[in-house]
């Protein structure tokens, strides 16, 4: 089997627009002075001094894919008709996670404390969507070296929980890509701790 | 010598006309039955007629110069499929470019990344990754290739590790490209400017682009390097863009003609060799040629270039540019916290003090570790690696020992300035060398054998030495920056016009760029900001290019703004109005001086001024307003609409809570005022709320906690991840009119459902509310629960179970 991917730091700008969109901002819509918005970006800067972005990858071949699921190897087998609908045709997989790491937590709760609920919800929002943006990287990464090989990820990704793809299938995910390497650990409940850990998987196509 | 000779040929070719390279050599593997997952280059080695006969037809296409099946043939990919031979694999592969295209078609060694990210981006540590270079460009060279080519980098690192391995082990001319995103960054976020003032200066002989976009994007990228350039520009685009079909592949649809048709856009950009990579056949490369035939890259446009760059971004000194600042604070001269922590080999601090000054306004950031007892060399390593992760900055690498100097340099993803250079001792020939060696520009600093020349003219005199100096190592006036050398004016009154002389002449008949270290002048003085702010201005009219200063000084900032204004640097004052424009607001006050004061009240709510809402209501009491009809008919009349603005997407999440963190400073203000009788007090209302064991996400609960707070509920908050048992034991111990749950996950919202059937069992009858991602109306009716979807939405659910647990 492939070896895991580790990715130490992940160097990403902040995804503004996606930052703001999470916070409910509507362009046409929402009445924004320019002194709220200079808050808003000094707590997205802020929030990045909090974050250490790391994440993990895993190739695995596709075994099999029924209207029921999908199998991996090493008896990995996900239950989810969604799932393998979404993966159909695919002879391949990239489990994809990454971290934001204690420190922004531990920020956001400093803040809430601090009575500064404002501040806290920016700097949760701007984590989420780094995270995710981390996902975005990681599968940049692979699309690189996929390319040279006539091959693409699909642009889309899926998660546990999504669908009937239940959350405890995180267990697995999380077991594969050996995320405790990265400082993560999970709950009985398939919970990420730090809580800004997300785990994803995508099918790669051929040309 | 024959190495020397061919680089030279290349460069005579490359002066004559456009090279064109090869096209994919990845998808014609596949093509003709490389296997998925097998290694290209074992398998090339397996099959030789193969790899035979797509050299043999790209040159037949046209290439004057065929690429090495090389791209992974490195140990640590080769590895991965259990093969260690690197020398040989690459020997091999580089003897059957050779038999295949004979001596008239260029043969280039190629050399891809090893699949690691090299520190400080990853784990592979930097000296590793030049060894695994080496080792696979020994190969190549054993093997007789012409040139090298590293390619398809995304970490500049990594470029950087193949390019001092290739500058360290052959004469070969040799190109490096990066693959560049849509956006024009590579995946680690460097720009095509940065990458290119890096590599030129590290030494390629040919800097660009590969893969990733088709020419029409790639178009882009290279227009960022083309102005910049020293060396002629590569491009390597993909046959367009992949597109998904029906059937679940992707191809890459651009025809030879139309991949052709961009060819001369490219040369005149500066682009003297030219391929393709992804989805190019020979048949592209065939129309490639075609017509390019005569094309000629026009010579790349500057002699020297007065740059420096980060792992992200270049900094280019322009004439007539804003005045930079080099930001100052890392140096631990008299910074005991620093010092500490240098000793202790630890770099947060250093890192704070890196992003301080960027968001303060710093250009460069000036990296100094002068502890006496320290290990400087690996002390100045571990900060530069830190502070290339932390900002975008370039850095300064300030130090007079020439070993560290050359250790950071080594280091440094970028182009780093040196502080400094200076004559009269015998450490400035080691640094000039090791300068030319890594590309860096430094910082002159006027200084003799006999020490600090104090006129100007003898200062003239040592620029001009050391100068004629440096040029023997091959630098020009656009790698230098002059510095001013500052002396005290308590000291010696004459010393700030000997100087300022100095920047003039330096600046306007030397034609170089200067520097002053401004806060020596006032050293001595008292309030010295004013003297350092006078000294800055009148150097700025002078030329000044660049002053080492504290970028936290607010008046210092301005005052440069404004001397970028009065030089003409700053046209249309853009820059100068830009930096003052959230303090347009001050008309703000103006205005709301002449509402009323209940309205600057409800201003002050709806606005989110918690500063301000406390001194307002103090006034409104002064002025003998009731604390209930202030609260009544002020705030939650504000607050509301402000519910209202939300739910029309008028205010987003941020603004909203601002201003409820407004009316809730304001409630506790008045709090002790408001005298309790007659009906029910709403304060009585007792709430509990929590986020339900299992789950750590409460950032919702949070937020619907202090919209029910300013209500006046009584909001008793448990926290994250609180069992039934509390939940229950508390609800019953505070007789709770209603408890509010969130969970965000499916595994935990089940934890709603036990927490409402276990408080039914054990006889608690009051409502609850639930809340999460997860959580749906249907869900919550089905376990017995109310649901909100957000703050605004729970505190009307709340009013109306209240209402009706009343009513009942």
């Amino acid at each position: 089997m492939a070896r895991v991917h580790f990715f130490e730091r992940i160097v990403i700008d902040p995804p503004k627009e996606r930052i703001y969109r999470r916070l409910g901002y509507r362009r046409k819509t929402t009445i924004l002075s320019e002194g709220e918005r200079k808050m808003v970006d000094e707590t997205i800067e802020r929030g990045r001094d909090h974050l250490h972005l790391r994440g993990a990858s895993l190739l695995m071949s596709v075994l099999s894919v029924d209207s029921s699921g999908i199998e991996l190897p090493g008896g990995v087998r996900f239950d989810s008709a969604r799932l393998a609908s979404f993966l159909e045709g695919c002879e391949e997989v990239l489990l994809m996670g990454a971290t934001g790491g204690g420190d922004i937590i531990e920020a956001i709760a400093r803040e809430t404390e601090e009575r500064n609920l404002a501040g806290a919800v920016v700097l949760d929002a701007a984590a989420s969507e780094m995270v995710d943006a981390s996902l975005d990287w990681i599968a940049g990464y692979h699309n690189n070296l996929l390319r040279r090989e006539g091959k693409s990820l699909m642009g889309r990704r899926y998660s546990a929980g999504y669908g009937d793809f239940d959350l405890l299938y995180q267990k697995d995910i999380y077991e594969l890509l050996e995320m405790h390497r990265l400082g993560v650990s999970i709950t009985e409940q398939a919970i990420l701790v730090p809580e800004k850990s997300v785990t994803a998987i995508t099918g790669i196509v051929k040309r | 010598m024959v190495a020397v000779t061919r680089l030279q040929n290349i460069r005579r070719l490359v002066r004559r006309r456009c090279l064109i390279l090869d096209g994919a050599t990845g998808t014609e593997l596949q093509r003709r039955g490389l296997p998925a997952g097998a290694c290209p280059e074992t398998w090339c080695l397996d099959h030789p007629e193969e790899i035979r006969a797509i050299h043999k037809e790209y040159a037949k296409a046209g290439s004057d110069i065929i690429y090495t099946c090389t791209f992974g043939a490195n140990r640590l990919k080769l590895a991965q499929y259990g093969r260690s031979e690197v020398r040989e694999i690459n020997r091999e592969l580089a003897l059957l470019a050779r038999v295949s295209v004979g001596r008239k078609v260029m043969v280039a060694g190629d050399i891809g990344p090893t699949g690691y990210f090299v520190e400080p981006f990853g784990e592979l540590p930097f000296e590793e990754a030049v060894a695994v270079f080496r080792e696979q460009i020994d190969g190549l060279v054993s093997g007789g290739v012409d040139l090298l080519v590293i390619e398809t980098m995304m970490d500049i690192q990594e470029a950087r590790a193949a390019l001092i391995a290739a500058r360290e082990g052959s004469g070969l001319f040799t190109m490096a490209t990066m693959t560049f995103e849509k956006g024009g960054r590579t995946l680690n976020g460097t720009d095509a400017a940065a990458a290119l003032v890096t590599l030129q200066s590290l030494g390629a002989h040919a800097v660009g682009c590969n893969c990733s976009t088709g020419p029409s994007e790639m178009m882009d990228t290279v227009k960022s390097m083309s102005r910049l350039r020293r060396v002629p520009l590569v491009a390597k685009p993909n046959a367009g863009m992949p597109r998904l079909q029906p059937d679940g592949t992707t191809v890459f649809s651009m025809t030879p003609e139309e991949f052709a048709g961009y060819g001369k856009t490219f040369v005149s950009l500066g682009v003297g060799l030219m391929g393709g990579c992804c989805g190019t056949t020979p048949d592209h490369i065939a129309a490639l040629k075609e017509d390019l035939r005569g094309a000629i890259p026009p010579t790349p446009v500057r002699g020297g270039l007065s740059a420096v760059s980060s792992a992200r971004k270049a900094l280019v000194f322009e004439d007539g540019a804003p005045l930079l600042i080099i930001g100052e604070r890392i140096n631990p001269t008299g910074k005991t916290d620093l010092q500490k922590e240098l000793r202790s080999g630890r770099t947060e601090l250093a890192a704070r003090m890196a992003r301080d000054q960027e968001r303060q306004g710093a250009d460069l950031l000036d990296v100094n570790v002068g502890v006496p007892g320290i290990d400087q060399k690996e002390t100045a390593a571990s900060v530069i690696k830190t502070l290339s992760v932390a900002s975008m900055l370039p850095l300064v690498v300030d130090s007079t020992d020439p070993a560290v100097i050359e250790r950071s340099l080594r280091i440094y993803p970028g182009r780093a300035l040196i502080n400094s250079v200076s004559g009269g001792e015998d450490r400035m020939e080691a640094v000039l060398e090791t300068a030319r060696h890594y590309g860096a520009m430094f910082i002159l600093l006027p200084l003799t054998s006999e020490g600090v020349p104090g006129s100007f003219e003898e200062r003239k005199a040592a620029v001009r030495s050391i100068y004629e100096r440096a040029r023997q190592y091959g630098f020009t006036k656009a790698d230098i920056i002059i510095d001013g050398l500052v002396m005290t004016v308590a000291s010696n009154p004459d010393a700030p016009a000997e100087v300022l002389k100095t920047i003039e002449w330096a600046s306007r008949s030397f034609h170089c760029r200067t520097l002053l270290g401004l806060s020596n002048v006032s050293f001595g003085l008292p309030e010295r900001k004013w003297i350092n702010g006078a000294f800055l201005a009148m150097a700025q009219s002078r030329g000044l290019t660049v002053a080492i200063a504290n970028p936290a000084d607010e008046e210092l900032m301005h005052l440069k703004a404004a001397g970028d204004v009065l030089t003409g640097r700053d046209p249309d004052a853009a820059a100068y109005c830009s930096r003052f424009s959230t303090d347009f607001s001050t008309a703000a006050p103006v205005l709301k001086q002449a509402l009323s004061l209940p309205e600057r009240i409800t201003r002050a709510v709806i606005e989110g001024s918690r500063s301000e809402i406390r001194e307002l209501l103090k006034m409104a009491l002064d002025a003998g307003e009731k604390p209930q009809a202030i609260l009544s008919g002020l705030l939650i009349p504000a607050i509301t609409e402000v519910g209202d603005m939300y739910e029309k997407r008028q205010y987003f999440l941020p603004q909203l809570i601002a201003a409820a963190e407004t009316m809730q400073e304001g409630v506790a203000f008045l709090e002790p005022f408001i005298e309790r009788g007659g009906g029910k007090d709403i304060s009585s209302v007792a709430i509990v709320m929590a986020t339900v064991e299992g789950d750590i996400h409460d950032i919702g609960k949070n937020i619907v906690a202090l919209m029910l707070r300013n209500q006046g509920y009584t909001v008793i908050d448990l926290g994250k991840d609180v069992s039934a048992h509390r939940i229950i034991e508390e609800a019953s111990r505070s007789k709770a009119d209603l408890v509010g749950l969130s969970a965000l996950m499916t595994t935990t919202m089940t934890q709603m459902e036990k927490t409402v059937l276990q408080a039914r069992r054990e006889g608690l009858k009051c409502p609850f509310l639930v809340g999460g991602a997860v959580v749906t109306p249907s869900w919550a009716e089905s376990i017995g629960a109310r649901y909100a979807k957000d703050g605004v939405e729970a505190v009307r659910v709340v009013g109306e179970l209240l209402k009706k647990k009343e009513s009942d």
